[in-house]
């Protein structure tokens, strides 16, 4: 790893568009200001961490597990009709066996997560938090 | 094509079905291609099962079912990267894992796939109000399972 020494409002680069400045320091916590194009994900490592173990947390789940859920299904089956996004091959359902067969994206309901345009926060502008 | 799984044997998944994540899922980046599998009852979590690895399967939702206000922030370079035009042509949903009763959704790595293209990505939020283990629902007790098998 390389280690470079920095003083308050001293700056390093990564590449030519990163730029990563210290701003405050205060005992063992440094403050640091990052820029960078919007393109590149700037986020805590932790998050990163905690994302990827529950990852792989989750790749141990069996079918077993997921007994008992079948009375919390929405209630009416109308809200549960697809909402095709692109019809045709997709929506075939081959017969397959075990009970579990292919699904269809966009299917999952009439009102499903919605997306916003806007910046993830933690982003560069905004990733010098505590 | 036919896809090898250990949970649910061999599944005949058409071509145009599969769906590419590029990056992978954080930790699992060697494994790119899925397909979406779902219960036969219609239920409201699907299975993303690995196309190259039998025994990579994650349990996902939407999870709008289970909480109305969450929404996935998406910065137009992310929709470029993803060919989303219309953020009406994606798809979120979350990996859920089971922990003792409960189930939970990691709301912070939501995964985004195009449906046009089925092209998706696990994003991640910074927002400190998602968790990676926000529950979902508390598993019922088997009263319930024999009144499902009746």
């Amino acid at each position: 790893m390389l280690v470079l020494s920095r003083q308050r409002d001293e700056t390093i680069m990564i590449g030519d568009e990163i730029e990563i400045t210290v701003v405050d320091i205060r005992g063992d916590k440094v403050r640091l200001g990052i820029n960078a194009p919007s393109r590149i994900a700037v986020h805590r490592k932790e998050v990163y961490d905690s994302i990827r173990s529950e990852n792989q947390r989750a790749s141990q789940i069996s079918r077993d597990d997921l007994s008992g859920i079948g009375p919390v299904m929405p209630a009416t089956p109308a809200t549960m009709l697809p909402t095709p996004i692109s019809p045709g091959p997709l929506r075939d359902k081959p017969v397959v066996r075990a009970q579990v067969g292919p699904a269809t994206l966009g299917r999952t309901g009439t009102s499903p997560t919605p997306i916003r345009r806007g910046p993830i926060s933690g982003s560069a502008g905004e990733a010098a938090g505590s | 094509m036919e896809v090898r799984t250990t949970r649910f044997g061999t599944v005949n998944i058409a071509d145009d079905r599969i769906i590419h994540l590029p990056k992978g899922l954080l930790g699992f980046g060697g494994f790119t291609r899925f397909c979406l599998l779902e219960p036969a009852d219609d239920a409201c979590f699907f299975w993303l099962q690995s196309v190259e690895e039998p025994s990579l399967a994650f349990v996902v939702t939407d999870p709008n079912f289970f909480v109305p206000d969450y929404s996935v922030p998406i910065r137009q370079e992310q929709a470029d990267e993803l060919g989303i035009k219309s953020l009406s042509d994606a798809q979120v949903f979350v990996i859920v894992n089971k922990v003792d009763n409960l189930l939970t959704g990691n709301l912070q790595g939501p995964v985004v796939i195009n449906t046009l293209t089925r092209t998706g990505e696990q994003f991640v939020l910074a927002e400190k109000r998602w968790t990676t283990r926000h529950p979902l629902l508390k598993l019922n007790a088997a009263p319930n399972q024999q009144a499902m098998s009746a």
